[in-house]
């Protein structure tokens, strides 16, 4: 099971999809959820370089067009793993399947690409048969279609 | 980490649930632990469990339908959006083909009025060659006519002189003269008349085209 468990995604019914399909699944013990990639931006800012030994999310799904932010998705996950300090189990959650975005992702470092649709619970289900790999960094870049 | 309940708290714990039907939910569920072999409390939390997956269950397909139905809505937005913008675009075309045509209509008119300005003036000068065509067919039957009379007069003196000179018999033909030469004196003044007329005509029209 996931500590804790991040989803920064613009749109907050999916929050609470988000957050009930992680439940019924068990996935974690914690989730919290952020609509902004800025104010994601600033808890990092906070949490990796000063206080290092700070509760930090385990595992972070990020959006890929967070509207209303200063950055998308992967300039997040490119500031999460070398700016803020790597460490986190990171990755895309979104509706689209831009073969160039995923491209862009994989060279930032995200370690899988969920594809968001009405059905999410089976490929967060297989997701988290994989998890241990992603937290080892054993596991190869999968899209969960 | 997970925290091990409490002989009281688990007593109010089950109190709580069985007389007020109040359950322990959220993800405080998952770090609950129940005390070694109790049976009832392990109950108690596993009803917990199954009571909270049921209403996240319950939420999650009550957000997905909401979610469902804004996916809806923002389509038909969308959609109302793009019939909008192809009334817009289509007004603006209409718009524009009419200022079109009111332009066209006015170059029409501009055009029509240039075309009857052009056929008055081609019936002017139609009809100014037409009546200069007449005056001069009129001029040349009268000068030919002058000619005719100004050559019976010559001949019918030459006759009269000739007879005059053979001295024949001049009785038929000085009356014959006479009767012809008050004739054609009369016919002269007629046509000098109408030769007048028709160049007084003739220079008032051209003076009118010029």
């Amino acid at each position: 099971m996931i500590n804790t468990l991040m989803l920064i995604d613009d749109e907050n019914l999916f929050h609470l999809v988000f957050e009930d399909a992680c439940s019924i699944l068990d996935m974690a013990l914690s989730f919290e959820a952020l609509d902004s990639s800025d104010e994601a931006d600033r808890l990092f800012k906070k949490w990796f370089p000063n206080d290092p030994d700070h509760e930090r999310p385990e595992c972070v799904f990020v959006d890929l067009n967070i509207i209303g932010s200063s950055f998308d998705g992967i300039e997040m996950i490119r500031k999460i793993n070398f700016e803020y300090g790597d460490g986190v189990v990171i990755g895309i959650i979104s509706s689209s399947e831009d073969e160039e975005e995923i491209e862009r992702a994989k060279k930032v470092g995200a370690q899988f690409w969920i594809i968001k649709s009405d059905d999410i619970e089976p490929r967060l289900e297989d997701f988290m048969g994989d998890y241990e790999a992603y937290k080892a960094k054993s596991a190869p870049f999968k899209i969960y279609r | 980490m997970m925290i091990e309940i409490t002989e009281h708290t688990r007593n109010v714990l089950l109190e709580v649930a069985k007389k007020k039907k109040i359950y322990v939910e959220g993800n405080f569920l998952k770090i609950l632990k129940a005390p070694e072999g109790d049976e009832e409390f392990e109950h108690y939390l596993k009803i917990c469990k199954e009571k909270d997956v049921n209403t996240r269950k319950k939420r999650l397909e009550v957000t997905k339908q909401v979610q469902q139905q804004n996916k809806e809505l923002e389509a038909a937005a969308k959609e109302n959006n793009r019939v909008n913008k192809q009334l817009s675009k289509a007004l603006d075309e209409t718009e524009k083909a009419m200022e079109e045509a009111r332009v066209a209509e006015k170059e029409a008119m501009i055009a029509k009025s240039e075309a009857e300005k052009l056929r008055d003036a081609a019936m002017e000068d139609l009809d100014s060659l037409q009546k200069r065509t007449q005056f001069e067919l009129m001029g040349l039957i009268v000068r030919v006519a002058l000619w005719v009379i100004l050559g019976v007069g010559l001949l019918t003196t030459a006759l009269y002189l000739y007879v005059l000179s053979t001295g024949a018999d001049s009785k038929i033909i000085e009356s014959t003269w006479s009767n012809l030469f008050g004739i054609l004196l009369t016919n002269s003044f007629s046509i000098i008349g109408t030769i007048m007329g028709v160049k007084y005509a003739s220079s008032s029209n051209s003076n009118k085209n010029d």
